[in-house]
């Protein structure tokens, strides 16, 4: 999928805890080796039991829309012609307690509501510098 | 240590539009330092201390030297976030004082954004091959640059659990404007907001039309802190500090299911009152840090004002503007209708209400409340008071 701010838009700068979030082919996040405990973002420890021994939990990334805010003055020069944009937080079914920040496709900006059902979609971006494979989680509205 | 501290002086520059101050950044901290110390009926060499927040670039050392201190005993500043630990910094100067390791720290604020450029604008830069690393990527990568959109996401939740209106957000811009309207330091004296002006503005971000965000602005603000014992020799009614509190647990998140729709005061409230021996009822005046006016709801809710579900009456029918308001308001006309100073006015202001000195003077006030900047954690509070 093509990115919901443009092609040219800010990437993540790849790191040790966001590298598997941001690569992987399925909603990937942080899960203690130890306690199983997910949190996000990803730490060096586990805020659970305070574990190093971390690991990842492939969510099916199914999940709800918890709060929206439309965004339409734009704040930067790239983002110029992207205004409105719909910016989220989701919550995620099988991973309670966590919000991912995110941006929605399926529906015009402004028709985004909280409690809408989404599953995770992929952007998919080659990073000009390192070559990875770069993969960004977003949010397709599902209504039933 | 409740009340064993007090403010003895205040001092400010004058206030200016966002890159229009003739003066460096570092000269507004110097001119607000030396009147606030004036006004205490001090002498800089008496001054021992330096506290500010949030990436101060006017460090101890320049300005100590700059100002010809006999000696520095005392530096701080409070971690994480914005103008969040606005009253955390007051809290740092109480303990310095009180547990004697300094004697009158200033406590201040400066901002000259037309040298240094904006605080909080968007990073990244130029695209095609930009990138934003740490923290910032979880918001930057989907175009969440700035606080307004933070607050949004946090003022929606909030507003859709409760019913509550963009009217309710509007009477916090609208307070902010009348009391400006008594303020000739306010850079929004003469300049009215009406309700028809307020909807009929552009959008930043739902749900923020422009005049929900506070403007950028140039200028200082500072504050000299003693022990309340030190201050019954000096010229002027000192505001005691009867509580001072920061505080965030057990989510620690900006975002997080438990705290989804709040503006991280819960813990901030609790430990106030708590210190305080009283609570919202006992509050004479108060300033509510507006970054943005949806927290400032969230933040009166939490501080235990009102309940969610009541707060649009709380606030409607210009309950909160004028000095004989239900509630009387950021009296100064607050960030936005004063002057950003990442909210230090506001201290600056309460101490005016304590002393009879407010240009939108309250009756009687034996309780003047701030609370700093909400939506960020960790919060912080400082509660006023008349001397013992």
């Amino acid at each position: 999928m093509k990115r919901v701010l443009g092609d040219d838009w800010v990437l993540p700068a790849l790191d040790a805890l966001n590298r598997a979030f941001f690569t992987s082919d399925v909603l990937t996040l942080q899960q203690c080796s130890r306690c199983r405990h997910i949190q996000h973002p990803p730490e060096d420890v586990c805020e659970s039991c305070q574990s190093f021994e971390l690991g990842n939990f492939a969510s099916a990334g199914v999940g709800c829309v918890e709060s929206v805010a439309l965004v339409t003055q734009a704040v930067h020069p790239l983002l110029g012609d992207r205004v409105p944009y719909a910016i989220v937080l989701v919550s995620i079914a099988d991973a309670p307690g966590i919000l991912l920040t995110g941006n929605v496709v399926g529906v015009e900006p402004d028709d985004v509501r909280i409690g809408d059902p989404v599953t995770v979609v992929f952007e998919e971006v080659r990073d000009p510098r390192s070559g990875d494979e770069i993969r960004i989680p977003q949010w397709q509205v599902v209504r039933g | 240590m409740h009340g064993t501290a007090a403010v003895v002086g205040i001092g400010e520059s004058t206030y200016y539009k966002r890159g229009e101050s003739p003066y460096t950044e570092f000269q507004l901290a110097c001119l607000a330092i030396q009147r606030a110390v004036a006004d205490a009926g001090l002498a800089l060499a008496d001054v021992d201390g330096f506290v500010s927040f949030m990436d101060q670039r006017n460090g101890p050392l320049r300005l100590a030297r700059a100002l010809g201190l006999k000696e520095l005993r005392w530096t701080g500043i409070p971690w994480a976030g914005g103008g969040n630990s606005m009253a955390a910094a007051m809290q740092i100067a109480d303990a310095a004082v009180t547990s004697g390791h300094a004697r009158h720290v200033v406590v201040f604020r400066a901002l000259a954004q037309g040298q240094y450029g904006r605080f909080g604008q968007a990073g990244g830069g130029g695209g095609g091959g930009a990138y934003m690393g740490g923290p910032f990527a979880w918001n930057g990568t989907y175009g969440i640059l700035t606080p307004a959109h933070q607050c949004a996401l946090q003022t929606a939740r909030f507003m859709h659990d409760h019913g509550i209106s963009q009217e309710a957000l509007c009477e916090i811009a609208l307070a902010c404007y009348a009391n400006a309207q008594r303020n000739p330091r306010a850079l929004r004296y003469g300049k009215t907001l009406t309700r028809e002006q307020y909807h009929a503005s552009r959008w930043i971000v739902h749900p923020f039309h422009l005049y929900d965000c506070c403007p950028e602005n140039d200028g200082a603000a500072a504050v000299v802190v003693t022990t309340a014992e030190r201050a019954r020799d000096l010229p002027h009614r000192a505001a005691t500090i009867v509580a001072a509190a920061s505080g965030i647990g057990p989510q620690y998140g900006t975002y997080d299911v438990a705290t989804l729709g709040s503006a991280h005061y819960r813990q901030v409230a609790k430990h106030l009152w708590e210190q305080a021996g009283c609570g919202p009822p006992d509050v004479d005046v108060a300033q509510f840090y507006e970054n943005f006016t949806g927290p400032v709801l969230m933040a009166l809710c939490e501080l235990g004002f009102a309940p969610p579900d009541g707060i649009e009456e709380f606030v409607s029918g210009g309950r909160l503007a004028g000095p004989d308001a239900a509630l009387p308001f950021n009296t100064s006309g607050g960030n936005i209708g004063e002057a950003y100073i990442h909210g230090f006015e506001m201290v600056n202001e309460s101490v005016r209400q304590v002393r009879g000195e407010s240009t939108c003077q309250v009756a009687h006030v034996e309780r003047a409340l701030v609370v700093a900047g909400p939506g960020y954690c960790p919060g912080s509070a400082v509660l006023f008071g008349a001397p013992a």
